[in-house]
This record gives structure tokens, C-alpha cells and sequence, in this order.
């Protein structure tokens, strides 16, 4: 048992104030080293803990506090961990999942939001919070008319404060570019590493599919509409630096398979890949295992493992420890590497999510396209 | 007065330490207006209230900044072959930073041997001159590049250069001393050779931090250990203006570097060896008149044992 519940229980059951003070004067969950206690208050029939990590049972039961409304179940959690998580609350018969009600601190992500557990040793990067001194990149919006699609495309394109037209910048195209901005911070982060001098000021194309799992699934339409439509439209207009080592392209899970789909499809055209725990579906025998939107992914993986080719001169990759995915995204790095690709790999622990991916921008983006803090000496 | 007698004063960071001010009147650098390059802070080049403030003295900044993009939007000739130019330095320097990594890892290996020691030492010392051959090939190569440049566009002879080299040349006649403040070593250099101002330099009582101080050793040398990817093998950027050869300054040094790394330090210092390593933290203060170091504030050098010690004046 926690040793701060321990305590509230060692003259027997508490009374409701003790309770009360105790859950006014505590952060939830209780963190004791690599032991993380998360706590439930109310009558329930049982409580569960789903925090979808891959490696833990999906749902963890917890126990009640004897004489009291109080739940609680243990986890174990390496130090530097960050999981995101809900309770399942079980009562006449329902289930229903909810936030932890004692816990502040929320994730939020295209599906809604999710608690989060922050282990021993984790600290949100400062990199990653409103940086007053930090000049303020804007963001512009612009549409593709796209005959690849046949429809209109909305993109959303970050331009670094002190723009100038008679300079020349370097280019990243962003999958779900919308949601990197709403749960990765993606503007403040920009921001901040910009006026930090850790990446050039640079202009960032954000796009957003109508049907990512489609789209994003290693189909070459998506690729040509990067190539043949997107790029002609940011450089025309914007005064982008014209070699491949100055363009970029990231994304997230599917969003990872797209951006490597189309580095492979149209070698030479980008240096820069920067991928976040990428959907990267492939069989060695038989059929995988994933689900039928995984196909498509699955057939390109499997011809890429074969000829990978050398679709970028370097790929940042990261993948959370914690999701099922570290097995794909582990096996595809030296199969990358003994193409010559310089590739630098990530391991976080941490899951499949958003805050994952918005603490590893730092790195990635910083490696892929160095700023200027080498040259400047204030 | 002799070139000897001229005074240069070189300061580290600005921050948290603003010791300009003091420093100047210490040194006794003459009364009167001083000319400012503040190219390095780009777009905010010319925003010196708060040097004007500390120093108490009418500053004149020669925008040299300015005068560049000026250039540059008036003349897509020079402005074309200027950005040539800039790519073939950074495919040069791409290409250094390959190798250099390689001989870099080599020579820490090689310190890092035991065994016996005249075959250790041997190699060390081979490992270290390897390095530094790597350096001076690739300086030459660079100088190559900017003379290709300077020869087609030279300040003293193409009309808009010249134009504004004798302008800026006239301001600084008319002031005491110029002033060089910290910022981005690469485009204040890149500026300064533009407009053939090197030449300039050595015939004037120089004020120089950070950024302003590299500019004035015999090369620019590039470092930072502490960047998002970690330590980073510091790199020849090119010739400096050579107004006080014998030195490598090396402002926010114990920021920067990873100064109890000894092993790291220490082939710092060896490779850049006859040179001396100067570290110029906030606060510290060099006081050189002519070629000559008068007097050291707060500023160290690093030793071939990759210590910090003592910097003696002459």
C-alpha cells in the first residue's frame, strides 16, 4: 500500500473528514517511486484502471479501502514514464469510463481526453509551454485545389515571426497538422525552438485529411499530392530554399506511414523524415494481424522492407515504449541504416499519443533541421 | 600613434553581467563618438539604446546589415552570386563536418589509450595533427570560395559595394573607436568581408563581446557541446580579421562547453594549439593594447590538460 494511504489507515478506517483532508492535501496519482496508486472515491460495484498499455492488462481492478468509499489499485511504472488513462466505473450494472476525478492534469487528443499519470522523474519540457519572451510565429491558411483528390484542401501554414520575403526558408509538411497544433503544441513548440535557436526559422505546411486511414495509408495519391500539388502551391508562394535538404516531412502514427510512403514514392525530393510512432504494419509470413485498414499499410511495408531504397538521408524516428508498435518501429531502423540513411531512434516511455509525440519534437525537429544557436553568441 | 598603442577590448555576454560600460572607462578608451557593427543581431540591428546607456557616449551603427539587403534587393547580380556563394560554403562546411566527426572520435580514442606510452603518445599527437590538417585544409578551401567572390565583387571597385565601403569608411574617421557587438559570428563576418572592412579594423581602439571578439582572432572557430543533440565537434568557420592573432575566444564558454570534460577540453585546446583558448564568460574582460594583452578580468584559458587556468597578461 502507498505509504501516504498507509498512514491514513493506521488507526482503522478513516472518517469522511480525514478522507477529505487527505484527498485536499494530495496530488493524485500517488507517486512513490515506481509505484503509481490511483485512487477512486465513490460507491461503485468495481473500478477499473484502462490505460491501454500494451505489455498491462487492458483493465486493472482496484480494491476498496475497507470501511470507506476509497479505491485504489498499484501499478508499477519505470521512473520517466507518462501514461494517459480513464477509469471504468462499474455501478447497477453499467460501465461507464471517466476521468480520474482526483487528477487535474488532462490529455487531450481527436477522441476527447484522457487522465494523465506523470511517473516519478517525468517534467513537461519548458519547451513546450507559452514562452513570453518568445516572438510569435503567425499562422496562415491557404487552399490546395487538388485534381489528384478532386476536391478542395484546406492547409494551414505556420510562418515564422520576422518573415521576409527576400529570404529563403527551409520547409515541413505535417500530417493531421490540425491536431499537432490542438494536443502537440506544435505552434508554441515551433515558437520556442525558433526563438531558442534550435531550428531555423522555417515555414511549416500543416494538412489535414478528410480520411486519414485511407488517405494516409501508404496511397500514392497522397504522395503525388504532396509532390505535384502542395509543394508547386507553398513554393510559389513562399521563398523556400529548393534542395531536398531543406524540406521536411513528419507525421504520427498513419500519418508516419504517409510521410515515408511518399519520401519512397518520390526519392530525392525530401532529405527529412520525421516519424512518430509509425503505423508500420507488415507480415514475414502469413497475413498481420492488425485489422483490415492495416492492409494497404502492410502491403507497402512489406515491399519497402524489401526495397526500401533511400527515401530520405535522414529520419528521425520515436515510438513509445508502451505501445504495441515499438516492435515494428524497432525493426524498421536497421533496415533504414544499412540503406546509408543516417537515422537517429527514440524510445520514450510513454504510449500512442499526443504529448508523446509533442515531447519528442524537440529532438527531431532540431536534429533533422539544425538552428542557428551554433553561430549565434549573444 | 602607432598601431601598437591602439587599445582592444574584448567582453564576454552582456548578460547577466553588463560590464561594458565600466569596462570602457577602465580601459580608457578615448572620449567620443563610437562607431557600432550590431550586424549580428539582424533585423534588429541598430537598436542600441541600451549599449548608448551603459557606454554614455554618441554611438553611429554602420548597418551593415541594412546596407547588405539594400544591396541585395537593388542587385539580383550580386545578390545571386552572393547566395552561390553561401551554398557552396555550406555544402563545403557539410562535407568538413563529415570528416571531422570521424578524426574527432579517433583522436578522443586515442586520448583515452593506455598502454605504452611512447606508442600512445605517438598516436595521439598524430591523431591531434590530423585534425588539425583537416582544419587548415578546409579554411583554405573556404578563403578559395570568398576569394572567387571578392575578386568579381570586390569593395574597393564594384560600384555599389564601394559606394557604401567608403561611407562606412568615412563614419568610422569620424569616430574614436567601433564598437562590435555579440550576435550571429556568420553574418556579421559575411557583412564585414562584403564591405572589405578587415582592413579597416586595425588602425582603431576596438570594444568588441562575444560574437564581435570571434571576429577579431586570425579564424572563426564555431563550438557548442550543450545543443539538443548534445556535444558537436567544434568547427573552423573561416579566417577572422586577424586584428589579434594568437587567440581562440570563446564567449559564454562555460555555458557552452562541457568545460569538466577534460578529455574534450583538452583536444580543444590541443588542436587549436599555438593558438590559446580563451574562455569569455559573462562578466570577464580582456584588455589588449596593440597585439599586446594588458589585462584579464574574469577570462581563462583552457590548457592542453583541458583545465581552466590562469590567463597572464604580458
Amino acid at each position: 500500500m502507498n505509504p501516504n494511504l498507509r498512514k491514513l489507515f493506521r488507526k482503522g478506517a478513516p472518517s469522511n473528514a480525514d478522507i477529505d483532508a487527505f484527498v485536499a492535501g494530495s496530488a493524485f496519482p500517488l507517486v512513490d517511486g515506481n509505484d503509481i496508486t490511483f485512487v477512486y472515491r465513490g460507491t461503485a460495484e468495481a473500478v477499473y484502471l484502462r490505460c491501454w498499455i500494451s505489455g498491462l492488462n487492458t483493465a486493472q481492478p482496484f480494491q476498496t479501502l475497507s470501511g470507506t468509499d476509497l479505491w485504489a489499485a498499484t501499478i508499477e511504472l519505470p521512473k520517466g514514464s507518462r501514461i494517459e488513462y480513464k477509469f471504468e466505473i462499474i455501478e447497477h450494472g453499467q460501465e461507464r469510463l471517466i476521468l480520474d476525478p482526483l487528477n487535474d492534469v488532462i490529455a487531450h487528443d481527436p477522441f476527447g481526453a484522457n487522465s494523465v499519470c506523470q511517473g516519478a522523474g517525468y517534467r513537461r519540457p519548458r519547451w513546450t509551454l507559452t514562452n513570453p519572451d518568445a516572438r510569435l510565429g503567425s499562422i496562415a491558411s491557404a487552399q490546395v485545389e487538388s485534381k489528384i483528390f478532386k476536391d478542395t484542401r484546406q492547409v494551414q501554414i505556420y510562418v515564422p515571426a520576422r518573415f521576409r520575403q527576400n529570404r529563403r526558408y527551409p520547409l515541413l509538411i505535417v500530417h493531421d497538422g490540425a491536431d499537432y497544433l490542438e494536443f502537440a503544441n506544435l505552434k508554441t513548440v515551433l515558437d520556442n525552438l525558433t526563438h531558442n535557436l534550435e531550428i531555423p526559422e522555417m515555414i511549416v505546411a500543416m494538412i489535414q485529411s478528410p480520411d486519414r486511414l485511407k488517405e494516409y495509408g501508404a496511397d500514392d495519391r497522397h504522395a503525388r499530392f504532396l509532390f505535384e500539388e502542395l509543394l508547386p502551391l507553398l513554393a510559389d508562394r513562399y521563398p523556400l530554399i529548393d534542395q531536398p535538404d531543406a524540406r521536411g516531412i513528419m507525421g504520427a502514427s498513419f500519418g508516419g506511414v504517409a510521410s515515408l510512403h511518399a519520401a519512397w514514392r518520390f526519392p530525392e525530393l525530401c532529405d527529412n523524415l520525421l516519424l512518430q510512432s509509425g503505423s508500420y504494419a507488415f507480415s514475414d509470413i502469413g497475413r498481420h494481424q492488425r485489422g483490415p485498414v492495416f492492409d494497404p499499410v502492410a502491403r507497402f511495408m512489406n515491399e519497402f522492407r524489401d526495397k526500401p531504397g533511400v527515401p530520405a538521408r535522414k529520419i528521425y524516428m520515436s515510438c513509445g515504449i508502451y505501445e504495441s508498435l515499438i516492435y515494428e518501429n524497432r525493426s524498421l531502423v536497421p533496415r533504414l541504416q544499412s540503406q546509408g540513411i543516417d537515422v537517429r531512434f527514440e524510445e520514450a516511455r510513454d504510449a500512442h499519443n499526443w504529448e508523446n509525440w509533442r515531447d519528442r519534437l524537440r529532438n527531431g525537429l532540431s536534429w533533422l533541421f539544425p538552428g542557428p544557436v551554433w553561430m549565434v553568441y549573444e | 600613434m602607432s598601431a601598437q598603442t591602439y587599445k582592444r577590448l574584448l567582453l564576454g555576454p552582456q548578460r547577466p553581467v553588463r560590464n561594458l560600460g565600466d569596462a570602457v572607462v577602465k580601459a580608457g578608451i578615448p572620449d567620443g563618438p563610437i562607431a557600432v557593427i550590431s550586424a549580428g543581431w539582424q533585423e534588429a540591428e541598430g537598436d542600441i539604446d541600451d549599449v548608448r546607456e551603459l557606454i554614455g557616449r554618441p554611438l553611429v551603427d554602420i548597418q551593415l546589415y541594412r546596407r547588405a539587403e539594400t544591396l541585395f534587393s537593388n542587385d539580383l547580380d550580386l545578390h545571386q552570386a552572393y547566395r552561390a556563394r553561401q551554398d557552396r560554403l555550406q555544402e563545403l562546411q557539410r562535407l568538413y563536418r563529415r570528416r571531422l566527426r570521424q578524426l574527432a572520435i579517433a583522436a578522443r580514442e586515442m586520448l583515452r589509450a593506455d598502454g605504452d606510452v611512447a606508442l600512445v603518445t605517438s598516436e595521439q599527437r598524430h591523431a591531434i595533427a590530423q585534425l588539425r590538417a583537416l582544419d587548415r585544409h578546409h579554411q583554405h578551401n573556404v578563403e578559395a570560395i570568398y576569394r572567387e567572390f571578392e575578386n568579381r565583387f570586390d569593395a574597393a571597385s564594384y560600384g555599389p559595394i564601394a559606394e557604401n565601403a567608403s561611407e562606412i569608411a568615412r563614419t568610422l574617421a569620424e569616430c574614436q573607436a567601433l564598437l562590435i557587438t555579440g550576435g550571429n559570428v556568420v553574418i556579421m563576418m559575411n557583412r564585414v568581408r562584403l564591405f572589405g572592412i578587415s582592413g579597416l579594423l586595425r588602425d582603431r581602439h576596438l570594444i568588441a563581446w562575444s560574437a564581435g571578439a570571434m571576429l577579431l582572432a586570425d579564424r572563426i572557430v564555431l563550438f557548442h557541446d550543450r545543443t539538443p543533440q548534445g556535444g558537436r565537434d567544434a568547427e573552423i568557420l573561416s579566417a577572422g580579421t586577424g586584428v589579434l592573432p594568437g587567440y581562440v575566444f570563446l564567449p559564454d564558454a562555460n555555458r557552452r562547453l562541457r568545460t569538466k570534460d577534460e578529455l574534450r577540453t583538452g583536444l580543444f585546446s590541443r588542436r587549436f594549439a599555438p593558438d590559446v583558448s580563451v574562455t569569455l564568460d559573462s562578466g570577464s574582460a580582456l584588455h589588449f593594447e596593440g597585439g599586446k594583452l594588458k589585462s584579464v578580468d574574469a577570462a581563462q584559458c583552457i590548457k592542453r590538460t583541458g583545465r581552466l587556468g590562469k590567463l597572464r597578461a604580458a
